[in-house]
């Protein structure tokens, strides 16, 4: 039952998953980034040199590489808090394509056995052994990302349903008003987009040590484009909108085999129906109130 | 309690506010009125904050608050409403009302858990209490989107008050009012005053404004051209120029 396709396809989607809740993080706040593969990237290159030329153990690899794409996120946010709409996407994209072709340039390889292992520019990033030394199975390994992508999951839940994540959402819903009742803009803006940074750097850790291979092209704007569309096919009312995004692409999409060839005009068109009849997702504010209040029933907050 | 002193607002060679002097008295209705463009809702603007003036001076209870940001504005008593509703669409009417009241003081006397939660006992029941004043209490629990055009006016209203502002500037509240909800924001604007609230209120519908205020200001082209009561006002030649083009002599 549990093939090694079908696990690929599982093990895909919890770690896809990760960067569509980054740039849901990013989408709530009221912006839109075309450069969330950038901190997946990053930490995919970080995680991988940490394991595979540094010898760390894989955790401590894990946080590494998260950590500096968080950092990366939150730098960046810094520098362009100031531009919002399309110059902030703009800009966005624009930072993420030189990360890229800044990979395509980076060459730092360790004689290993008798090898030259470790990321070479255009010809990428091989020979990533984890999973083979430590005789980790699929299986075992897409267990390890749900393990993560669960924790993710409720950090996200928990700011959500804190003070933090309502300040997120005035930011999202109406600045102005929030900067008038005292809410300090930017550095809420910039700790968003650092969290939303750590949160693509996870995914690409994981991504880099299921595959063993990773080059720059893997990181291009169509992986950030993707995780944009998750969200806003998935809904913005709640963390599991995006996940739904992915599941329905990657899970549904990619998978029957008969449609294979026209995936993208699918998603494409799907992408346009949603932004017109459902401009939020699926799972907007409203739909995720009502259900909210079926479960609850009628408590305040 | 506020002074407007020789204030003027330029954008580029357009003089919104010139020279402009205004007093406003502790506890009284305060009307602005003058046509279209006239600089009513850039005077509010600079008052609260949300841009500097050109020249001159706003003295609010004795201080300047040239130089202050808005969110001190607002903790130091000065609220607004907005002639375009603004709420937090995706909050419900009891978190908008949250959040403005967690704004003039960070509500810190109970654990962060219960801070959010807003079951901080004094702010939940002045939050009720204000609900309950704004005919909104049956509704705390909905989204903002999902108000009709009236409650979402009278959330806003509700939003000013939830700051406990000792000045509230109400810009143009009745735009797209019907009658009954006319008299019925009437009726609200005279609850506050009785609660101490100074309020200026700037606003085209005369039946309110002549109504409701103590005395009106007239603008025209960023200045003054009448002051005293809604009686003076109706008589006033340089008004009704302002207002129709020619006085009733010619």
């Amino acid at each position: 039952m549990l093939n090694d396709y079908l696990l690929t396809v599982i093990s895909n989607i919890g770690m896809i998953s990760m960067i569509a809740i980054s740039a849901y993080l990013i989408l709530i706040t009221g912006e839109i980034s075309f450069g969330q593969q950038a901190y997946f990237g990053i930490s995919a290159y970080a995680g991988s040199i940490a394991t595979t030329l540094w010898g760390w153990p894989f955790w401590m690899a894990l946080i590494f590489g998260s950590f500096l794409a968080g950092v990366a996120g939150g730098l960046i946010s810094a520098l362009t808090v100031r531009i919002n709409g399309i110059y902030y996407s703009i800009a966005t994209l624009a930072f993420a394509e030189m990360v890229r072709l800044s990979l395509l340039k980076f060459s730092y390889q360790f004689e290993i056995d008798g090898e030259w292992i470790g990321p070479n520019g255009s010809e990428g990033f091989g020979e990533i052994r984890w999973i083979f030394e430590n005789d980790i199975s699929i299986l075992e390994y897409t267990l390890l990302i749900y393990l993560v992508l669960f924790l993710l999951i409720a950090f996200i839940y928990l700011i959500e349903h804190s003070k933090l994540g309502m300040i997120f959402r005035m930011l999202g819903q109406d600045p102005l008003l929030a900067s008038v009742q005292g809410v300090k803009i930017i550095r809420y803006k910039v700790l968003a987009a650092s969290l939303a940074g750590f949160a693509a750097g996870l995914g690409g850790m994981l991504y880099a040590h299921s595959f063993t291979y990773i080059e720059p092209q893997i990181f291009n704007v169509m992986l950030g484009v993707h995780s944009l569309a998750y969200g806003l096919i998935g809904g913005l009312g709640t963390v599991l909108g995006p996940i739904i995004g992915v599941v329905l692409d990657i899970g549904f999409l990619e998978s029957i085999r008969g449609i294979q060839g026209y995936r993208m005009i699918v998603f494409g068109g799907l992408m346009a129906v949603m932004l017109i009849f459902m401009p939020r997702g699926i799972l907007d504010e409203k739909r995720v109130h009502r259900f909210k209040k079926f479960w609850e029933g009628k408590t305040h907050v | 309690m506020l002074e407007i002193k020789s204030l003027s607002k330029h954008f580029g060679g357009v003089k919104a506010l010139d020279m402009l002097n205004l007093s406003i008295h502790e506890g009284e209705i305060f009307g602005i009125i003058g046509p279209n463009g006239s600089g009513k809702s850039t005077l509010v603007n600079v008052v609260c904050g949300v841009f500097p003036p050109t020249k001159g001076d706003v003295v609010f209870s004795g201080k300047t608050v040239i130089g202050c940001p808005a969110h001190e504005r607002l903790s130091s008593g000065i609220a607004r409403t907005f002639q375009n509703i603004r709420l937090f669409p995706g909050l419900t009417v009891w978190q908008n009302l949250w959040v403005a009241r967690n704004s003039i003081e960070d509500i810190k006397s109970e654990s962060r858990v219960s801070r959010w939660l807003g079951k901080n006992s004094k702010v939940k029941k002045e939050i009720d209490e204000i609900l309950e004043f704004s005919s909104l209490a049956e509704r705390a629990d909905e989204l903002a989107s999902s108000l009709a055009f009236g409650e979402q006016r009278r959330l806003e209203l509700a939003r000013a008050t939830a700051t406990k502002p000792r000045l509230l500037l109400l810009d143009e509240p009745a735009a797209g009012m019907n009658q009954d909800e006319i008299r019925d924001l009437d009726s609200r604007i005279r609850q506050l005053q009785k609660k101490g609230t100074t309020i200026i209120l700037v606003e085209h519908v005369m039946e309110l404004v002549m109504g409701v205020t103590d005395r009106i200001a007239v603008l025209n082209f960023g200045s003054k051209i009448a002051e005293g009561t809604p009686d003076d006002i109706q008589k006033n030649e340089a008004v009704q120029e302002a207002y129709l083009g020619y006085t009733e002599e010619d």
